[in-house]
């Protein structure tokens, strides 16, 4: 019976990538605009779209998010140069490719963020970028002016909520997060190539049978001790 | 006699499911608050942990008999409980160092709670078959809040396979450790 419960564990947890999930990951999937192997059905990421009031020459404040949330950029009063305009309009929209530049790795897809006005240096816009726990965790977000670079690490806030990661910016690009290629990616365990670990596994199932029969074997005899008694 | 034992201990498994519920839901909502997960996967886990208190530790599975073989029986557990997510990758994710520590209280609550004082209480009520189902409906049910709906099957199931362990090695170490490296990984 327990062996039946581990097919059907095996079987029902297959059908959703990750697999095992115990709430600590992101509660939606990530829609990926290039998925990994490992995603299961995906999503195309969303856009956004934001219209912001100026009032009395000062913008306000507020947040442009695409509508699956996976980017979110909030602006404080008066972020904005509005230079005589009376609305300024903000659009998020993901890359339709997936640039993996040298020396870097991004984990997200690629948004191209675009404002009508451009930000007031002194007072830097907040971008929340969602991740994946289908890929390491990234180490920072960067920013580029065009698709191909060159892309420049952004300062990194305190972290948020799980699987968010947060930086401030003053100009408006291309934004996605990822690690630096040449190091580690932060995070990850990769055994021998990454090869071994699901063998080390196998062989771990391979010890559940191992520990089980003992334990089954000296249960009936204590059982059927119970019943001679 | 038999009417009066039977309902005390049916208000007993009542008042522990309501309890477990309850610390679930609340856990749960709360870590959606920004900079409040941490403290809901340890004051949650904590929380989920008191339900076992006043349970003798054999009630609970909890012993130190065969102690060699329920730690290889958790490792394995946790095994299983990963290998689809090792299947699918050569590398497993580490969930991140700030909330492993959440991770490992909120596993260990877990389990204490569900495989735990409900199973005894389920089983004091139906036996062991209404504790199998009872605590893997309400582990379920538990992670409605947490959990994406397409989540809920394998959720229920890796609930049975654990409930279904404790069941045939009387045993609650193996599941608790099978939790905690699962949950540490991903």
């Amino acid at each position: 019976m327990l062996a039946l419960a581990a097919i059907f564990y095996l079987v029902a947890s297959w059908m959703v990538a990750p697999g095992f999930y115990d709430g600590f990951g992101p509660t939606q999937p990530y829609n990926w605009t290039c998925p990994p192997p490992q995603a299961g059905a995906n999503l195309k990421p969303s856009s956004g779209h934001l219209v912001i009031k100026v009032i009395d020459g000062s913008s306000d404040p507020n947040s442009a998010f695409t509508d699956d949330g996976q980017l979110v950029i909030g602006f404080l009063p008066g972020a904005f140069m509005v230079d005589g305009k009376t609305s300024i309009t903000v659009d998020v929209t993901p890359l339709d490719s997936c640039p993996q530049p040298p020396g870097v790795r991004f984990v997200t897809n690629v948004y191209d963020v675009k404002a009508s006005a451009p930000l007031d240096p002194q007072k830097s816009a907040n971008l929340v970028l969602i991740y994946s726990n289908l890929e390491p965790d990234p180490s920072d977000i960067y920013q580029a002016p065009a698709p191909d670079g060159p892309w420049t690490k952004l300062p990194r806030s305190q972290q948020g909520q799980p699987f968010t990661i947060v930086a401030r910016t003053t100009t408006f690009g291309y934004f996605a997060a990822g690690y630096p290629a040449t190091s580690a990616p932060p995070g990850a365990v990769t055994v021998g190539g990454g090869q071994l670990l699901p063998i080390i596994v196998a062989v771990l199932i391979v010890l559940v049978v191992l520990a089980g029969l003992p334990l089954a074997v000296m249960r009936r005899r204590r059982s059927s001790r119970g019943k001679d008694a | 006699m038999i009417a009066a034992v039977r309902s005390r201990a049916a208000l007993r498994a009542g008042a522990v499911a309501l309890f477990i519920l309850i610390a679930e839901w609340s856990r749960a909502e709360i870590s959606r608050q920004p900079g409040w997960t941490l403290a809901a996967l340890g004051v949650g886990g904590a929380v989920l942990g008191v339900a076992a208190v006043g349970w003798p530790p054999e009630s609970l599975g909890l012993g130190t008999s065969r102690f060699g073989l329920r730690i290889l029986g958790g490792v394995a557990l946790g095994a299983v409980l990963l290998l689809p997510a090792a299947a699918r990758s050569g590398a497993a994710p580490l969930l991140p160092a700030g909330l492993a520590l959440g991770a490992v209280v909120v596993s260990i609550g877990e389990e204490l709670a569900f495989r735990g004082a409900l199973y005894a209480a389920l089983e004091e009520l139906g036996g062991a078959p209404l504790a199998i189902t009872g605590s893997t409906m309400l582990w379920t049910l538990a992670h409605v809040l947490s959990h994406p709906p397409e989540f809920l099957g394998a959720v229920a199931a890796a609930g049975l396979l654990l409930a279904l362990w404790r069941w045939a090695s009387k045993d609650l170490v193996g599941p608790i450790l099978g939790h905690v490296i699962a949950d540490l990984a991903l």
